[in-house]
């Protein structure tokens, strides 16, 4: 008990540590703070029903309490399972994913679906089967450093679900990208669950690799250079960066990956000479993409010159992201109101473009707030990696931490055209099974490491 | 329903929408806002000295009547805050990442509870807590809890330190 002093707890972080005299208090806070998130929820999806059509229908009652009880039975097997992890992601991501079915739901209208065949029926069948795999991860994963002893294991399952959409038969293109799997039944997107085994394996990776990889090598122009021969690694993951690029034709995954790995090295050896060798390969290599691969030169031509008649009505060209702008435009400062707006003219409004429906009708407060929720989603994740006890805990929080961040910088960069449009989804807000399933994992193992990070510190200092 | 109340409905769902993220932010306020154990956060390594944790009241009081006088200064001879003088005044200190150590010391080579050094018979006696670089005394790495003569340096990370009477 020697570390636990008499001084009052100051942060929410030490709270979080003093376990022993606050067993329940962390779970009443997150209880309060979802039961908040739901009538956060619930008025938005009360607003957009009274917005598009003038009055309340019954579809919202079941969205809204479809989305409680699940996220209720995530809290209820947390009581059980990880009393002392993080009380703030849970209430965060439910009020991301509830404003995303909103959203959704605000769609369905417009395009005039409705029950089974509504968006948002779908969307909420796969926030139930997202929370139930968090529920088992967070069962079943009672230490996260089980998980380091598979790192290869890791390596290979996210290799082998990134070149899934590859295989003739099973493989399916969808808007010019191939990313899908089609079993028949299913289809899903291999490559939101690869992010994951490839947050896992570098983690495992770079705890036994970061020392060789922050020996100091020669210095030239005023740097030290890493040595040659740590160079292997970072050249293997940009060739597969690459060969994504090239083969799945999607800029914004090869981003993802390749930065995730990039943001590792990092944290890891605290050299920012990758950050310099790693932007510059990547740099290179877009940039000759950009002149060779027809895609992703539309893609480069439509975010430089959006306005140009000839990008605008090319196929593939800026159309969409132009829609976006307008509607962006049109919300304003405050926004049209839910249900109010035309953010069905955007294509593909409830995934790739939700941001632009949700500025549409939110307007600048509204994303902003949205925004915010990200931040301090984030906020919580690299806290949970700073205060991790054990190397690997702590590389592994950073990095899924970044897979949202970037994830996030990626969509909103590209719907606002600060970089070129890819076709990442939107963690939480927009429609598509995968990618929940995906993010409501990478919550899961948050919560864990919060949760294990101070068991941990018990077995040091309770004696 | 009036365009009127609709209007006032949508405003108020935007300032719903904020007072959600300020409520997360109110519970995390002194995790945003800082803590004076965390004040001088900088790159490099840091070390601050954490005045509620350096004696514990569950440690049996030290022998009085020992004839040896213990060191009653902790002296940093290398590392982030070279020349800092730390007096030793209770029983025990504890080292470490974490911030209710004793002496906080913040850089990659410190583990979160790093090692104790700990008033024994009128001498202090240095313990390893399973740190992940381990404690040298005098370039021995510590495997048991062991003496600190005066004048010897200990290294901690990057940390040196000795202790001085």
């Amino acid at each position: 008990m020697s570390l636990l002093n008499n001084s009052t707890p100051a942060t929410i972080t030490e709270q979080l540590m003093l376990r022993l005299k606050v067993p329940t208090k962390l779970r009443n806070l997150e209880a309060t703070l979802i039961v908040f998130a739901m009538a956060v929820t619930s008025a938005a999806l009360a607003l957009v029903d009274l917005g598009a059509t003038g009055q309340l229908n019954p579809p919202i009652i079941g969205l809204s309490l479809g989305l409680g009880v699940i996220v209720l039975a995530m809290h209820v097997a947390q009581r059980f399972v990880a009393r002392d992890a993080d009380p703030l992601i849970l209430p965060i991501v439910t009020l991301l994913n509830g404003l995303g079915i909103a959203m959704i739901h605000r769609l369905d209208l417009s395009a005039g679906l409705s029950g089974w065949q509504a968006n948002a029926s779908r969307q909420m069948v796969w926030t139930a089967i997202a929370t139930v795999v968090a529920i088992v991860v967070i069962v079943v994963v009672r230490n996260h450093r089980v998980l380091q002893r598979y790192r290869y294991v890791w390596m290979l399952t996210g290799v082998v679900l990134l070149v899934l959409p590859l295989v003739p038969f099973i493989g399916v293109t969808i808007n010019g990208a191939r990313l899908w799997v089609n079993l028949g039944f299913v289809s899903f997107q291999p490559g939101e669950i690869a992010k994951i085994a490839l947050a896992l394996f570098f983690a495992g990776y770079l705890v036994t690799a970061r020392d060789s990889l922050s020996v100091m090598g020669k210095k030239a122009f005023g740097v030290r250079w890493p040595r040659t021969k740590d160079l292997g690694p970072i050249l293997v993951v940009w060739a597969v960066a690459m060969l994504v690029l090239i083969f799945q034709r999607d800029l914004g995954t090869s981003l993802l990956y390749f930065g995730l790995f990039l943001v590792l090295m990092y944290v890891a050896t605290g050299r920012a000479i990758w950050f310099v060798v790693g932007g510059g390969l990547f740099g290179l290599g877009a940039l000759i993409a950009s002149q060779f691969l027809t895609y992703v030169h539309g893609r480069f031509a439509a975010w430089l010159d959006s306005f140009n008649q000839v990008n605008y009505e090319a196929v593939g060209g800026s159309y969409q992201l132009v829609q976006g702008l307008f509607g962006f435009a049109s919300g304003g400062i405050i926004g049209t109101g839910l249900g109010a707006g035309h953010p069905g003219i955007v294509p593909l409004a409830e995934s790739d473009y939700i941001m632009a429906s949700l500025g549409e009708e939110l307007g600048l407060v509204g994303v902003f707030a949205i925004l915010a929720l990200y931040l301090l989603f984030i906020a919580r994740g690299i806290r949970i990696g700073v205060n991790g006890s054990d190397d690997f805990g702590r590389l592994l929080a950073i990095g899924l931490t970044f897979v949202i961040a970037l994830q996030v910088f990626i969509v909103v960069g590209g719907v606002t055209r600060v970089i070129p449009v890819t076709g990442l989804t939107t963690p939480f807000l927009a429609a598509g099974g995968s990618s929940l399933v995906a993010n409501w994992i990478i919550v899961a193992l948050l919560l864990r490491l919060s949760d294990t990070v101070r068991h941990q510190r018990e077995e040091v200092t309770g004696q | 329903m009036s365009e009127l109340t609709l209007f006032i409905l949508r405003f108020g769902f935007l300032a719903l929408m904020w007072v959600f993220v300020f409520a997360i932010v109110f519970a995390l306020r002194s995790d945003l806002f800082g803590h004076y154990t965390r004040k001088n956060d900088r790159a490099g390594g840091d070390i601050t000295l954490n005045p509620d944790a350096k004696s514990s009241p569950f440690m049996p009081p030290a022998e009085t009547t020992a004839a040896k006088v213990p060191a009653r200064m902790l002296v940093i001879t290398a590392g982030a805050r070279e020349g800092l003088e730390i007096p030793l005044e209770g029983e025990q200190l504890t080292i470490g990442r974490s911030a209710q150590s004793g002496l906080v010391i913040r850089d990659e080579y410190t583990s979160t509870n790093h090692a104790r050094l700990q008033l024994w018979n009128g001498d202090w006696v240095i313990q390893d807590l399973g740190s992940t670089n381990g404690t040298f005394v005098n370039n021995q790495r510590v495997s048991v809890p062991t003496p600190v003569p005066l004048n010897t340096p200990v290294s901690i990370g990057s940390t040196i330190f000795e202790l001085r009477s």
